[in-house]
Formats: structure tokens, sequence, C-alpha cells
């Protein structure tokens, strides 16, 4: 095992450290909140212990969570689909924009701007048009009257509006990973490629995309366990309604834990939504691996 | 000696480097640690620990040792009288005692309520803190967190200044746990200006009528009426002074006490009336993504006519560019029923003081000071309107706006009420109406669904 060739004192010197630390703020809490989970309790007084009730009322009988996790999961997804139009939008930025470098500096600009920031921007834009929104006044202005919603408060699309904007905000982020990895493919392995026929997407398909799975993969892994733990746009947004309508996981966790006070059934919310990140990093990373595999 | 110093820069580098590592995995891969870090006790001494750790000096039984005591409390803003009257009263008595600090911990009210109820979780809460009467404070007082204050109260004739009964919502098994900043009952605020646009002549007497003046507003594009409903306790408000006057008081203690359930027609009817105004366009478009700070603003800034809620806005509206325009009206009869002098009350927020203490009777006594005097600057400081306690003095001559006098005018005219939702249900039960009221704002429901979704809510949770 000791490729590395060194003591055992250096290796504990190096990875002790990190690994207490890792203990102490990941797992210990991760394993308290499994606990609490089993408990009936309101955060103040005694607690009682009830077993697996939390996790079976959960499962069976709440009408809020599985919605939750639905809303959750298609917000992963739709985080996952926006990667490749990054990846595209890099290589059309790195093949036909001479200062590319600027641009991607443009689209990042949203994800150093504080949630809060996008949110309160977004919201006015959201705004119905009495109240100054932009996007229903610029609707009727070009006679779309009839396309004009309470973007927000539509219980039915709220959570769609929502997302766009984590998108919005999150595409330069991604973008820039893209353009980043794009830019170190070397380019004499293009012009070989050109001598040998392989041109435009042809080169994208054989030697671009290959090159760039393990940048690909990273960014995928980001968006998705990013937005399984989205809460501060839609706390700021909307605030998880009206009604459930745009509660996801980790919003649900936060009104039962602390507005209904019940810390146990909120932490076991929680331990449910650390396996979910559990079994989809091991999935994806799984699939992941073969697509590597395929593509070298 | 050139090469060792070099190691243990590279030691040191290497360390830093771990650390910053740790955190990447931390905040990267595991969103769990954070998110259940706020739910699991491990996690709460951390964010806690500045506020609540009382100095480290000995306990000290003799009044010469120095003696840092931390008060908690809900008044950030700088521009509020309160804010005013607390730091007043606070650098009188830090002169008077200079042995005493007292080191505030000011947040604004949800901040306070959550930061609390974490302490609360590793039994930490600061010298003194703040809680919401009645249901709200249940749980820290069976968790013997608070302190009784009856002997408190008895020096300085200081319980004989609160108005009677009031103290009653902060008292449990004949004890008193907190006292209150302040007493308020919930009027409907409107805009004399627009009400004269709209031709609407005096302020409506029955439901029917502010349905129909709420047309009629609506029709000029006024926004009839302001709300924040992001912030869902204000839809709560509104709602449960349709039941007051459907059911008469006690509804709520009728359905802890089993005579009652939410069932009762009493409830279907009033959710109807409440859905009737919605329907009639009684609020902004998009209420529910509207906060209770925004809401506020569209009355203040004269884009609604109407604004319902506690009399402790009296301050800031008169402050505001309508204020002159503004008066005030006492909820109307729904359908015949219901007794106008029958108003949601407001008894305030509480100061209590920790059981955990270590000074406590240091507390005590600056706790007795400060209330005792709270009254009297508040007056001078023009924010009479809404005060605990019983005190003398001439508005009028004192300065005080029309505004401010009529409410005060409806305040002589209380006969009984209720409370709050969230302040007689336990608190899972008042998240689950909440919710289903907020739901209204968006979709027509039918009542008995509504009724149907608070009587289970009620049943899964009135155990605990």
């Amino acid at each position: 095992m000791n490729v590395l060739k060194v003591s055992a004192l250096t290796l504990g010197v190096f990875v002790l450290p990190a690994l207490i630390i890792y203990i102490c703020i990941v797992f210990i809490p991760i394993v308290v909140s499994f606990y609490t989970g089993m408990l009936d309790w309101n955060g103040i007084g005694e607690a009682k212990f009830v077993g697996f009730d939390n996790f079976h009322n959960l499962l069976f009988h709440d009408k809020v969570f599985w919605p939750a996790v639905r809303r959750t999961l298609l917000y992963a997804v739709a985080s996952m689909i926006e990667i490749p139009f990054c990846l595209m939008m890099a290589v059309l930025l790195n093949r036909y924009v001479r200062k590319g470098n600027t641009l991607v500096s443009i689209y990042f600009t949203p994800v150093i701007l504080s949630v809060v920031i996008i949110g309160q921007l977004w919201k006015t834009i959201y705004n119905p048009a009495s109240l100054g929104g932009m996007l229903n006044q610029a609707l009727t202005t070009f006679g779309l009257d009839s396309w004009t919603h309470t973007w927000l408060s539509e219980p039915k699309i709220a959570i769609y509006c929502i997302f766009f904007v984590s998108l919005w905000q999150y595409f330069g982020y991604h973008l820039l990973i893209q353009f980043t990895g794009v830019q170190n493919i070397p380019s004499e392995i293009y012009e070989a490629a050109k001598i040998d026929g392989a041109d435009g997407f042809k080169a994208d398909r054989y030697i671009t995309f290959p090159l760039i799975v393990p940048i690909f993969k990273i960014s995928i892994v980001l968006a998705f366990i990013g937005s399984l733990q989205s809460f501060d746009m839609i706390w700021i947004m909307t605030g998880g309604g009206p009604g459930n309508a745009t509660d996801v996981l980790a919003t649900y966790m936060y009104k039962t834990s602390f507005n209904s006070q019940q810390f146990g059934y909120g932490s076991a919310i929680a331990s449910f939504l650390v396996i979910l990140c559990l079994v989809f990093t091991v999935a994806i990373n799984t699939v992941m691996n073969r697509v590597d595999k395929k593509f070298s | 000696m050139e090469t060792k110093a070099k190691k243990a820069l590279a030691v040191a580098v290497a360390g830093a480097l771990s650390l910053s590592l740790a955190a990447c995995g931390s905040s990267n891969n595991n969103d769990n640690s954070g998110s259940s870090a706020g739910s699991s006790p491990s996690s709460s001494a951390t964010s806690s620990s500045p506020a609540s750790s009382p100095a480290a000096s000995s306990p000290s039984a003799d009044s010469g040792k120095k003696v840092k005591l931390t008060f908690q409390n809900i008044y950030p803003d700088p521009n509020t009288p309160t804010y005013k009257t607390l730091h007043q009263l606070i650098d009188q008595y830090q002169k008077d005692h200079p042995n005493i600090t007292i080191e505030l911990d000011t947040l604004n009210t949800d901040q306070q309520k959550l930061k609390l109820k974490t302490q609360a979780n590793s039994k930490e809460i600061p010298d003194i803190t703040m809680v919401n009467p009645a249901a709200q404070m249940k749980p820290f007082v069976d968790a013997n967190l608070f302190v009784p204050l009856n002997d408190m109260l008895d020096q300085n004739g200081l319980k004989d200044t609160y108005q009677s009964g009031l103290l009653d919502y902060y008292s449990f098994n004949g004890n008193t746990y907190a006292l209150p900043d302040g007493n308020n009952i919930e009027v409907v605020y409107y805009n004399k200006d627009l009400f004269q646009q709209a031709g609407i002549s005096a302020p409506p007497t029955t439901f029917d009528e502010l349905l129909a003046d709420v047309k009629a507003l609506k029709a000029k594009g006024i926004i009839p009426m302001a709300i924040g409903e992001k912030d869902t306790w204000t839809g709560s408000f509104i709602f449960m002074n349709i039941l007051l006057r459907t059911n008469g008081p006690g509804f709520l203690q009728d359905v802890a006490d089993g005579k009652k359930t939410f069932e009762d027609p009493a409830f279907t009817e009033a959710v109807q009336r409440f859905q009737d105004l919605i329907q009639a366009g009684a609020f902004e478009d998009g209420a529910t993504s509207i906060d209770a700070d925004t809401g506020r603003s569209l009355f203040t800034t004269g884009k609604a006519a109407m604004y319902m809620l506690g009399t402790w806005e009296t301050g800031s509206i008169d402050a505001s560019p309508v204020g002159p325009k503004v008066a005030a009206f006492q909820f109307p009869t729904v359908d015949g029923k219901g007794d106008v002098n029958q108003f949601m009350l407001a008894p305030g927020t509480g100061y209590a003081i920790a059981a955990n203490s270590e000074h406590i009777q240091e507390a005590k006594d600056f706790l007795n000071y400060y209330c005792l005097n709270f009254p009297k600057v508040q007056f001078e400081n023009k924010n009479a309107v809404g005060l605990p306690q019983k005190v003398d003095g001439d508005l009028k001559a004192a300065g005080y706006s029309d505004l401010a006098i009529s409410v005060m005018d409806l305040f002589s005219k209380v006969n009984g009420g209720d409370i709050s939702f969230d302040n007689t249900m336990n608190p899972a039960v008042s998240q689950a109406h909440l919710t289903s009221l907020q739901n209204l704002f968006v979709q027509k429901v039918d009542p008995a669904q509504v009724a149907k979704e608070h009587q289970s809510a009620y049943d899964a949770n009135k155990d605990k």
C-alpha cells in the first residue's frame, strides 16, 4: 500500500488534521442527526425516543414530503442538463471569439453576487405589472397580455421561475469550468486531426469531448449536489409558498425544525437528504466512469 | 538551522493546506452536514456561544463585584422610539450601577426567535431574553428554562402598574415568567384620501360593506388592502378577526378543551368569508411573495387604501408620508355576528430571565428598574400607544397625533377578544394553519377541506 514510501508518522502528520476536522464537522453531526431523527423532540424540552416512527410517517403519510423530493430531484436534473449547454457554449467561445476570457468573466458576474441580491432582483422582475414587475410590463408592451402571470404566486409555475433564476445564476460558473477545460486541450491535436480530415463538429465529438470528460464530470457532480441542497434562493423568493408549492427538501426540513419545532422530524428529513446525496453521488460517479472509459 | 526553519515552514504550510482542504470537502460534497447542523444539538453550541456566555466572573452575591448581563432584544432599528427607550434606560442604569455592564444582543424578531430556540437547545440562554406569550413560551417554561418573577413583581409595586389580566398570558401554574413590552389590539388603518377618491364616505361597519368598498377601490385602480403574506402570520391575523366575529372569543380554547372541532360551522364560515375577501381582490397581486415590510410600504406610500395590523404600527405609520391622512376603524361585524368591541389582542413580547444565568438576582434588579421606567420613557419618546402598563399623561398636550389619540380611544372600548393562532396552538399546528391559509391566496379551496386540514394537523400534534 505504501507506494509513497513515507513513514507512518509523516502520513499521520499530513492526513490526521484534516481527518479529525472532517470527522468532527461532518461525520459526527450526521450520526447525531440520524439519532435525533428517532426522537420526538421540540428542540427545547425533554425528548422521547420513538424509534423509526418519524421515518415511517415521513415516507408513508406525509403529503408534503414526496412532492418536495420530486421538486428537489427535478431541480437537480435541470441543473445537470444545463452542463452540456455550458460545454457547447465554451466550445463556441473558444473557437469563434478572439478574447473569450472577457465574455466568460461577464457570464460569471451573477455567481459573485450574493443570492439575496439575485433573489430580490428577480423578485422585482417577476412582480405583477401593478407593482412594477419588469417581465409583465415587457409582455404587456409587446401585446402579450395573456402571457402575464403573477409568476411567484401561482403554485404551478412558481417553482420553475425560481429554478430558472438559479440556472441563470450558475450558468457562468459551469461555463467557466468548461471553458478552462476546453482551453487546456493542446491545439496540436486539433491541427493533426484537421490533416486527417476531422474538423468542426467531428473534432468536438472525437477530441474535445473525450478530453474534457473529467472536467465535465466535476461540473455534473457539483451541479447535482449543489441543487440537492438548494435552500437560499427559494427561501428568499417565496419562502416555500404559496402553501407548500415551492418547498424543496431543505426548506421543508427548515420549516419543520424551526417553525413547527419538530426537531426530531426535521432531523429525519435531513437524514433522508444525506442518504439521497450519497446514493446519487455514487450513481453519478459510476455512470461517469463508464462514460470516461467509453471515450478514452 | 536554515533547513530546520524551512522544514518547519513546510509543515505549517501543509497544515494550513489540509485545513483548507477539509473546508472544501465539507462544503462541496456534504450538504447534509450543513443542513443537519441546524437541527442537531452538537452544533448548536458553536452558533450560540458568543451571546450567551456570561462573563467569567464568579457568582456574585455582593453588589460590588463586576457583573456582565447579556440582554437579548428585538429592537434593532435605531429610528424606532423603543430602541431609544431601551438605550436611554440602559445607559442610565449603568451610570447608577457602575459594577454592572449590560451587553446587548440585538436581533430582528425572526432571527431572535431562531437564535433563542438554538440556545435553548443547549441550555445557554442569555441572562435576559424575550419570548412570545402563551403557547409560544410554554415549551420553555415546561423545560424549566426561565425563573419565576413573582418576587420581583412585588418589588416597588411593579405588578400593579400592568393592565389587569395582561400578565396572565405570561403566567403558568401561578407563576409569572415574563413581563410584556406591549399590549396591542388589531385595527384596520385606512387612507382617508383614497377612500374619498373611491367615493366611500365612511369606514365599513359590516363585512358586506367592506367587500363593497374593496370593489369600489379596485375599480379606481387602488390596492384595497396591503398585506405581506410571504410572512404567513399576516394573513392569519386577518382571518382570526373574522373567526372572532363568527364565533365570538375563545374558539381555539374550546378546540383545545375538546368542546369544539375545526369542522365547527363558525370556523368554516370564517374560512368562506376570508376567501370571499381574497376573491373580491382585496389584496395586491402576488401577495404571497411579498414580505411584511414591503406590504407595509405599499400602504405608507399611498398605493394601498387599507392596512390591517396591530396597533404597534401606529408610530411608523404616523411617521410615514401618508401619516396625516390615516385613521383607524374596528373590524366590521360579519353577517350580523360579533361585537366590534372585541379585538384580536397582541399582548406583546415578554422579557424573561434565564434559569441558567449566573446573575439571576442582578438580572431581576435590572429588569425591575427597566420595566418600572419603561412606560414613562416610552411616553416621552412619543410611543405611548400599545403600552403594557398604565400611564398618566395628556396625549394631546404631549403632542401626539390625531391617529395616535384615536387609536388610544379604541383601546378604551376593548371588551375582550382573542390572541393570535400561534400564541394559542402549539408550533406544529400553527405551521399547518399558516400554510393552509396562505394557500387560499392562490387558489379556491372548499372551506370544509381547510377545516379538515386543520383538524388532522391538530389531532396529530395535540399531545405535544
